[in-house]
């Protein structure tokens, strides 16, 4: 029987389509993989090249693609149509014919990223990564590259490196820290994105986010969670906040001429640690008396076209909450705790959904949109709510940046507010806070290993090594100080470190939100 | 298509193992699921949980939040995660279709 089967999987003729994907490679089954050991520091690893090839996310499904307006699949003259739209992005993005005429092999990128740290890969550098996009612009755009070819650094573009691409640009979680180090600020995450544009439009996509991106299209969340399902849980947290802490805080939706619109990930609607964080929110504005509402339609802040490098889908999904502003009418929107969406709110909302300004009605006197770090630190500076440390005491907090919190946006109205405004908050709640490593916090902070549309399964051995560099750093602060507690802000850090703690024996439970540490040190009730 | 032979019943369950058709689950069906999750014979704590997630599902189209499980069959509050390892696989044995890949990216262990 066994026999057979083999025979007949050999027979099996496979499409160009199998072989850039890798769909009908045998592969270790997702986890498989053993964790990088912990060895007490961030070291370069011995070099073991190629040896992630094999880890490729499953491929968007014909229907996805061709409801995002993609091709179902490889389309038979894909080298042409990749080519010509390289050329297209590059006409649009300057900075892309810049990041690839302008990399001087210094070097300097190539130990920062944490793929590479934990995979042992040099296919994961930086520079090699960028090189896979860059040899297609030499060959096909240089007059050099079109000469002298292997010479030059060019390539052609065949079957063979389309399928390095779609492992290794699924390697990178375009967390942009090698453009920290790159003297010339090469954004690795934009050429990353830009390969990633290249290959949907050639009808080879990622399920994982094109299929989210549909559903918030559809739905209005990732979660495709339905307005009815999202009053039941709503409620169903009321009542338990309630049933806490004995005080009526309220979760409204859809609440018009409310004063405050928060946008958060809806991750913060259901999941743990997530639903805490939207707890706290709720506390804070309780206790502040502050009419606020969420929006049943636009219920997710996250926005995965940002991952695929299209603004044509970034700008779609974001549509809704402009819409959502125009209905409900608030004076001011506050976005809750989540990376990209945060990058996306602060750098782009306004250009590709705005101007958020008095045409939608939104008061000019506060930053729009505004974190719900700043709003909840504003409270706390005017003395506005009151939090009691002694709550938390029974953690040894410590704060992991988020890499577009960190590297692609500010917070509040001071340089560094991003990094100082989140730290505050936790030291407001705890009595004690302990800081990681210099090298693994604020601009160079490491990723979780599941930004950037990674937080699939069946690539959970890369997420597993890309957080190996966080894991190290807390490792060393929990043996040092007995730090027992990684606060962040963001959905996807929450989901990933959840999932992968375990991995290097750290309880899960340690993982959790600034906004759950604010929810249990506030006091609620009458004001003094 | 794959059929799953357990106690002389025939279970029919998709390529990813969850149940073809909701209406077909009973408490043999979950214990024939539960096997193939890797676990034994579901006990009456764990129909408790199914049971509630199936008329939550029925109602909303959606998974309840985990805490609000556990509260409302009066177990612990680490109930599901206890029972079932995850609350996805509590799912899968509760005979409810596939989540999609965000919700299993959040809640899957």
């Amino acid at each position: 029987m066994a026999d057979t089967a083999a025979e007949q999987h050999e027979e099996e003729v496979l499409t160009d389509q199998d072989i850039v994907t890798g769909a009908k490679e045998p592969k270790p089954k997702a986890g498989d993989v053993k964790a990088p050991e912990l060895t007490g520091r961030i070291e370069i690893p011995k070099l073991e090249e190629g040896v992630m090839g094999w880890s490729k996310p499953h491929a968007a499904k014909p229907d996805t693609m061709e409801e995002m307006g993609f091709p179902p699949g490889l389309v038979d003259n894909w080298e042409e149509v990749a080519v010509k739209k390289l050329g297209e992005l590059l006409e649009k993005y300057k900075s892309l014919q810049v990041y690839m005429d302008i990399c001087v092999r210094c070097g300097s990128c190539t130990d920062k990223c944490q793929f590479f740290l934990g995979s042992r890969d040099p296919r994961n550098m930086p520079v090699a990564r960028a090189d896979l996009l860059r040899k297609v612009y030499k060959r096909y755009f240089t007059t050099e590259g079109k000469l002298f070819g292997k010479l030059a650094g060019a390539a052609k573009f065949d079957l063979a490196l389309l399928g390095e691409w779609y492992s290794y640009f699924h390697q990178c979680s375009q967390c942009r820290r090698c453009s920290v180090f790159c003297p010339y600020g090469i954004d690795t995450a934009e050429i990353s994105m830009a390969a990633r544009e290249i290959m949907d439009q050639i009808g080879i996509g990622q399920k994982y986010v094109n299929t989210i991106i549909v559903k918030l299209h559809e739905i209005g969340n990732n979660l495709g969670m339905n307005p009815k399902a999202l009053k039941a849980t709503l409620e169903s947290t009321e009542e338990d906040i309630e049933e806490e802490d004995g005080v009526p805080v309220k979760l409204p939706v859809d609440k018009v001429g409310a004063e405050v619109l928060l946008v958060t990930p809806s991750a913060d609607f259901f999941a743990s640690p997530h639903v805490e964080s939207l707890i706290g929110y709720a506390k804070v504005f309780h206790q502040a008396g502050t009419d606020w509402t969420l929006s049943s339609t636009a219920s997710e802040a996250g926005n995965f076209g940002m991952f695929i490098g299209n603004y044509d889908h970034m700008q779609r999904a974001a549509m809704r909450i402009r819409k959502a502003i125009e209905e409900l009418k608030p004076k001011r929107l506050i976005v809750g705790e989540c990376g990209h969406a945060w990058r996306i709110a602060y750098s782009f909302w306004n250009t590709i959904i705005g101007p958020l300004d008095g045409s939608v009605g939104l008061k000019l006197e506060y930053p729009r949109p505004q974190h719900i770090c700043e709003f909840t630190k504003d409270l706390l500076d005017r003395g506005a709510i009151k939090l009691d440390k002694s709550a938390n005491d029974e953690f040894v907090p410590t704060f992991h940046d988020s890499c577009n919190v960190a590297r692609a946006s500010r917070m509040g109205d001071l340089p560094g507010g991003q990094f100082e405004i989140p730290r505050a908050l936790i030291k407001a709640a705890c009595n004690r806070y302990v800081e990681m490593e210099e090298e693994t916090i604020r601009e160079k902070t490491f990723c979780c290993g599941g930004g950037g549309g990674l937080l699939s399964d069946e690539i959970l051995d890369v997420r597993v090594q890309g957080a190996m560099p966080r894991m190290q750093a807390y490792q060393n602060v929990k043996e040092s100080h007995g730090v027992n507690f990684l606060g962040l802000i963001c959905a996807i850090c929450k989901a990933q470190f959840t999932k992968v703690v375990p991995k290097y024996g750290v309880p899960m439970i340690e993982v959790g939100g600034v906004h759950q540490l604010i929810g249990r040190a506030i006091e609620l009730g009458a004001k003094e | 298509m794959t059929v799953i032979e357990y106690e002389g019943k025939t279970i029919n369950v998709d390529a990813d193992g969850y149940l073809e058709s909701i209406d077909d689950w009973d408490d043999t069906v979950a214990s024939a699921l539960a096997e193939q999750e890797g676990l034994g014979p579901v006990t009456f704590d764990q129909l408790d949980i199914l049971m509630f997630m199936r008329q939550y599902y029925q109602k909303h189209r959606f998974f309840p939040i985990v805490h609000a499980v556990c509260k409302n069959v009066h177990q612990p509050d680490d109930c599901v995660s206890d029972e079932f390892m995850d609350p996805v696989t509590a799912w899968k044995i509760a005979g409810l279709p596939k989540p999609d890949d965000e919700v299993i990216a959040y809640l899957k262990r």
